[in-house]
């Protein structure tokens, strides 16, 4: 612990502790100083100029700000920059490979899966989880991994064709 | 968000002697599901955070034939979902789980974290009350094994001092006969906190008499409680619709239920009778079956 912690004096007279963080972000290696309340999301977007994940709810309720860490969704406008400190994170820009899209981008694409695009980030990511957990998930299974992401455009059927699609059904 | 300290032992001890140091001023952390929302609102501003998630011996969950199922406080909601040691003697909490929240909230919130919240509107800790489930707590002086009931004191307090950690929740072996079922009713979305949960366990005596009835009530109460009037009802009973519907109107009547977005006192109280009739039914079909 003591080796991460470094001090460092800020505009006012008070001291603020700045953490050293290692994260492979998308397959790359990043090396970050945050403060210690600074969220994932804030730090993946502003730090890094990743910002397809959005802020939504900021409660864990809305699936907006969606990010993998260590293979899994979380919150990241919940979830500590610190606390991912030597995780593994995904990231939308992280799906495609080179200037192949994956292929529940280009599933999300032919469906029309989207109007506003401001939930398809965390959607993309959440289905990704499941299909490395399920690759055969059943209409059931993926109606339940995605109900905590919300599409207010309400594009929910194509999601869910987009889906099984990118499944091979 | 206040900013604040981060602090990461490795050990229990450790962890408490960091609590101890900040006399209050500093919360312990593990997935942030609850610290993370009450933080940015203002509710808590801690001085520091002591991430205990580096602390081995609070992860995972064993089965242990004479103590029952030791679950590690830092076990996540979707951990004890799909744990196959878990649910092979309890399937109980498969069904439970798949329904909290939603599977970000699973991945990071742990077993531990949600009953030291105090937060009342939950569904594992009614699980836990009717399996007779005790919790272990560490602190400074050394541990205790308390029975899960003395845990909850009121809206988000608990009975963990301000140097303790919750370390353990022990969940011991059912009796043969026994049968468990929790309904989980929520009013608006299924992602949505719970209106009411009830859970219900049964254990069968030798003449199919209830032997051993445990009926808990979640959400209807500022901590989860033993609707200990309905349990008296059908202590000693053989199953059936009259005894069942007393105990049902009993438990509706016990609990003290408040008026919020998620439904009237009326329509809460109507839900637990409804919900303790149901849950009673599907846990003595399981107990039956369980022969």
């Amino acid at each position: 612990m003591a080796n991460s912690v470094r001090l460092s004096l800020s505009k006012g007279s008070d001291i603020k502790m700045k953490k050293h963080i290692r994260l492979r972000v998308n397959g790359l290696e990043r090396e970050l100083e945050v403060s210690a309340r600074a969220t994932l999301l804030d730090t993946v977007r502003d730090q890094l100029g990743l910002t397809a994940a959005k802020l939504g709810c900021e409660m864990q309720v809305c699936g907006a700000c969606t990010l993998l860490v260590d293979g899994k969704p979380v919150s990241a406008c919940s979830y500590l920059a610190v606390d991912a400190d030597g995780a593994e994170i995904l990231t939308t820009e992280g799906l495609a490979d080179g200037d192949k899209l994956h292929p529940l981008q280009e599933a999300f694409m032919d469906w029309g899966a989207l109007q506003c695009g401001y939930c398809t980030s965390g959607f993309l990511l959440t289905a990704k989880a499941l299909l490395d957990e399920n690759p055969r998930p059943s209409d059931e299974q993926i109606r339940d991994y995605l109900a905590g992401n919300f599409c207010r455009c309400g594009c929910y059927g194509e999601i869910m064709q987009a889906v099984k699609k990118a499944a091979g059904f | 968000m206040r900013d604040f300290e981060y602090l990461e032992p490795t050990t229990v001890a450790e962890a408490c002697d960091l609590l101890k140091r900040y006399g209050g001023e500093a919360r312990p952390y593990a997935g942030g599901a609850y610290l993370s929302i009450v933080m940015r609102q203002g509710l808590l501003q801690p001085k520091a955070l002591v991430n205990i998630k580096k602390i081995g011996e609070l992860h995972g969950i064993r089965c242990d034939a004479k103590d029952g199922l030791i679950i590690g406080a830092l076990t996540t909601h979707r951990e004890l979902e799909t744990s196959k040691v878990a649910n092979e003697k309890f399937p109980i909490f498969a069904h439970v789980e798949r329904d909290v929240a939603n599977i970000r909230v699973r991945n990071v919130g742990t077993v531990g974290g949600n009953l030291a919240s105090g937060e009342p509107l939950t569904d594992l800790a009614q699980v836990f009350m009717t399996l007779d489930a005790r919790v272990a707590i560490a602190g400074p002086a050394g541990s205790r094994v308390i029975p899960i009931e003395e845990l909850f004191l009121d809206f988000y307090h608990t009975s963990l001092g301000d140097d303790e950690i919750l370390t353990h929740v022990i969940v011991p072996p059912l009796p043969p006969r026994s049968g468990v079922e929790y309904i989980r009713f929520s009013s608006s979305s299924v992602v949505d906190k719970p209106c009411v949960g009830v859970c219900i366990r049964l254990t069968l005596g030798t003449d199919d008499a209830l032997n051993a009835v445990r009926v808990a009530l979640g959400c209807v109460a500022p901590t989860p409680l033993r609707a200990r009037k309905a349990e008296e009802i059908l202590s000693g009973q053989r199953f059936g619709a009259g005894v069942i519907e007393q105990a049902a109107s009993a438990a509706a009547e016990e609990c003290s239920p408040t008026s919020d977005l998620r439904g009237s006192e009326r329509f809460k109280r109507g839900i637990v009778r409804v919900l303790v009739r149901r849950a009673a039914e599907t846990a003595y079909e399981r107990a039956i079956e369980r022969r």
